[in-house]
């Protein structure tokens, strides 16, 4: 599991195979718009990134969070 | 996870806590252990603090506690207050913390406060108190909570910039004024007490526990990786509620009060002092000093000769800490916590209201193994942080502070050193010359009174009539004529304090004790002759021919039972709960030689007023 898939697995309480292109924000009850501010802030603290207001609110699947932390230079 | 914190500055992070909390709440928390102590908490807000019934509620587990918590709606905190049958009631809870925030209370000003006038911001302030102590006393009045009031946040900003301390009552000096006339207005209220949460957001950062994002996004005031440090902040509270506050550090030698190993460096090897090395040594034993200054007991459990450690401890130049700062000291080469439940014993205290600090990782896993209810603080690498890591102990809080309190680690180190004394006597005479001793005698006074009326409520073994008197009653009989006396009884290790009285009614031809009682703490040193021996002189000098006593046995006091045969009193009734006895002046009572003792009669004008 790469570090951003732990802090995904930990916050949302779910396992490794369903972390993937499916996985979509207000659709999978996990992601909650309350579990979303939180995967942010550990997601921040943990990598030493910042993303932008208007990114939190845009992103709303699995693969655009892994294209915003993409664009800071982390994979 | 262990439930009991083997390291006070693990930090974990705020998603493990959520993760715990989903657990605990699927599978519920009985599988895990056995008996929970149980807790309820409220928590009125102005705003939202995401995050806390899970961090809290972790945390109170991972120390043995259940906690149920109910957190108030969004700033519902004055209808909630307010109304008598509010869910906050219904709850009834143990502890109620208000965190309003300033900015709920502004509003508009918070952006320009200068939009107001100078008279407007008095205003502003003393109407503020009102209502918060307004709400507080209506609370007081309807629960019997503990109330834990957040003082506010002192702003960090201002549109006045450099002048603002310039301008006459300023925003930014009207918010101290007011967290100062919050402390004032419950300084000496103990059920209500100010959490200040403007040191807290400074020590933190005050930029740092702001995050702007989440506050827009979603009215977040305190940034959610700082809500385990808010949530430790809460534990300060809730511990002492539960009393389970930690009575007694535990502390190694070797790299933890001293760098180094004594047993091999030698004491002048030691790293303790004012260079860069050992000034981290000399400044935690500074800190260790201060708790000790407010009641906490040390005691030292270290693997080494005793001649060495002592060495160290009493030769050094630099030490802080010294023998007579320690309760119990184990040092030897037993398994460490063997040695504090040897501790634990000789100081009368549970194993649970230990804290043990050591540098050595195995040591500190052997303790948590063998003992998990003891608090393990394993120090970290670099002696740099040990202050820190001692600092962020929250297990010391008490709701009260006596002066008992301040006097208690002197008396357990002092009656230490007796028993250490006791040991090297070669004959009982031999030890009883050795201590010193010297009795105050004084006529019951304004100072003792409630001293004396105290210990005939406490006494219980060498008393002979374990008769309870109020302070009230005690006054009415010493204005009716009764003499009554406290006995002070100091040695070369240190006061001990009141430690003995006797009531006595004065007739015409006799003398007779109503009351004869000494505290364990001086059984078995003469004293009770000594005490005898000035009873019987001073009715002689009064003209009376005998003194009498009785003896009323309880199911505890059969160490007073010889009292009298052994003074050379006679028996003269006697019934199956009861016996008199009676001593003819003729013949004296010899004070022991090696007890000095001064009478000290009442003083003019401490005469205690009639309790009538």
């Amino acid at each position: 599991m790469t570090q951003i898939e732990r802090i995904i697995s930990e916050i949302f309480g779910i396992d490794e195979d369903r972390i993937n292109g499916d996985l979509r924000r207000n659709v999978d009850p996990e992601w909650d718009s309350f579990n979303h501010l939180l995967l942010i802030s550990q997601l921040e603290s943990e990598l030493g990134i910042t993303f932008t207001m208007a990114e939190v609110e845009s992103i709303t699947c699995y693969e655009e969070l892994l294209g915003a932390i993409g664009k800071r230079g982390i994979q | 996870m262990t439930y009991i914190r083997k390291k006070v500055a693990e930090k974990q992070s705020i998603a493990s806590f959520f993760g715990n909390y989903r657990k605990h709440m699927n599978e519920g928390t009985k599988s895990e252990r056995g008996e929970l102590q149980k807790v309820r908490i409220a928590i009125l807000t102005s705003s939202t603090i995401k995050g806390i019934q899970e961090v809290l509620f972790e945390k109170c587990f991972a120390e043995g506690i259940e906690a149920e918590i109910w957190i108030g709606g969004y700033n519902q905190y004055r209808q909630e207050i307010l109304s008598e049958g509010s869910e906050l009631y219904k709850f009834h809870p143990d502890l109620i913390f208000i965190n309003i925030h300033l900015k709920s209370l502004l509003g508009e000003y918070y952006y320009d406060p200068y939009s107001l006038t100078e008279r407007d911001r008095r205003e502003w302030v003393s109407n503020t108190m009102g209502e918060v102590s307004g709400l507080v006393s209506f609370l007081k009045n309807h629960s019997s909570a503990k109330i834990i009031l957040h003082n506010f946040q002192v702003p960090d900003y201002s549109p006045m910039g450099i002048l603002e301390n310039k301008q006459p009552f300023g925003l930014i000096k009207s918010i101290k004024l007011l967290n100062m006339d919050m402390e004032e207005v419950y300084q000496s209220d103990n059920q209500v007490f100010v959490f200040d949460f403007d040191r807290f957001s400074s020590q933190l950062g005050k930029f740092n526990i702001r995050d702007e994002k989440m506050y827009y996004l979603g009215d977040i005031q305190i940034a959610m990786q700082y809500i385990p440090d808010l949530c430790e902040e809460y534990l300060g509270y809730i511990k002492p509620l539960l009393s389970r506050s930690k009575k007694c550090i535990v502390l190694d030698l070797d790299n933890t009060l001293w760098g180094g190993i004594i047993g091999e460096d030698g004491i002048a090897g030691l790293k303790l002092g004012q260079t860069p090395e050992g000034k981290p040594f000399v400044e935690f034993q500074k800190y260790l000093l201060a708790l000790f200054g407010r009641g906490i007991l040390l005691a030292v459990n270290s693997k080494n000769n005793v001649d060495d450690a002592m060495e160290g401890i009493e030769k050094h130049p630099e030490m802080v800490l010294r023998e007579k700062h320690f309760a119990a000291m184990q040092i030897n080469w037993d398994n460490k916590a063997e040695n504090i439940i040897r501790i634990a014993k000789e100081l009368n205290i549970g194993v649970e209201s230990v804290v043990f600090i050591d540098d050595d990782e195995l040591n500190c896993e052997m303790v948590h193994e063998s003992l998990p209810e003891v608090l393990v603080v394993c120090l970290p690498e670099d002696p740099a942080q040990y202050v820190r890591r001692l600092q962020s102990i929250s297990d010391f809080n008490t709701f009260q502070f006596t002066q008992e309190d301040v006097e208690r680690g002197k008396m357990y180190s002092e009656q230490r050193q007796r028993s250490i004394y006791e040991k090297t006597a070669t004959s009982i005479e031999d030890y009883l010359r050795g201590l010193e001793m010297e009795m105050t005698i004084e006529e019951m006074n304004e100072f003792n009174v409630s001293r004396i009326a105290q210990l005939t409520h406490k006494t219980n073994q060498f008393n002979v009539t374990t008769r309870r008197y109020s302070e009230e009653e005690l006054i009415n009989m010493q204005n009716r004529g009764a003499l009554i006396i406290s006995a002070r009884v100091a040695d070369k290790f240190g006061d001990n304090g009141i430690v003995g009285v006797a009531i006595i009614n004065r007739g015409a031809s006799t003398w007779m004790l109503d009351t004869f009682l000494l505290s364990c703490r001086v059984i078995g040193r003469k004293v009770e002759t000594a005490l005898l021996s000035l009873i019987t002189e001073k009715a002689k000098v009064s003209g009376v021919k005998k003194v009498e006593g009785e003896f009323i046995p309880t199911s505890k006091n059969r160490p007073s039972h010889s009292l009298f045969e052994d003074h050379g009193f006679e028996l003269i009734e006697e019934f199956e709960n009861y016996e008199k006895w009676v001593h003819y002046l003729e013949i004296p009572i010899l004070a022991p030689a090696f007890i000095k003792t001064v009478f000290l009669e009442k003083p003019e004008g401490g005469k205690l007023n009639d309790a009538n």
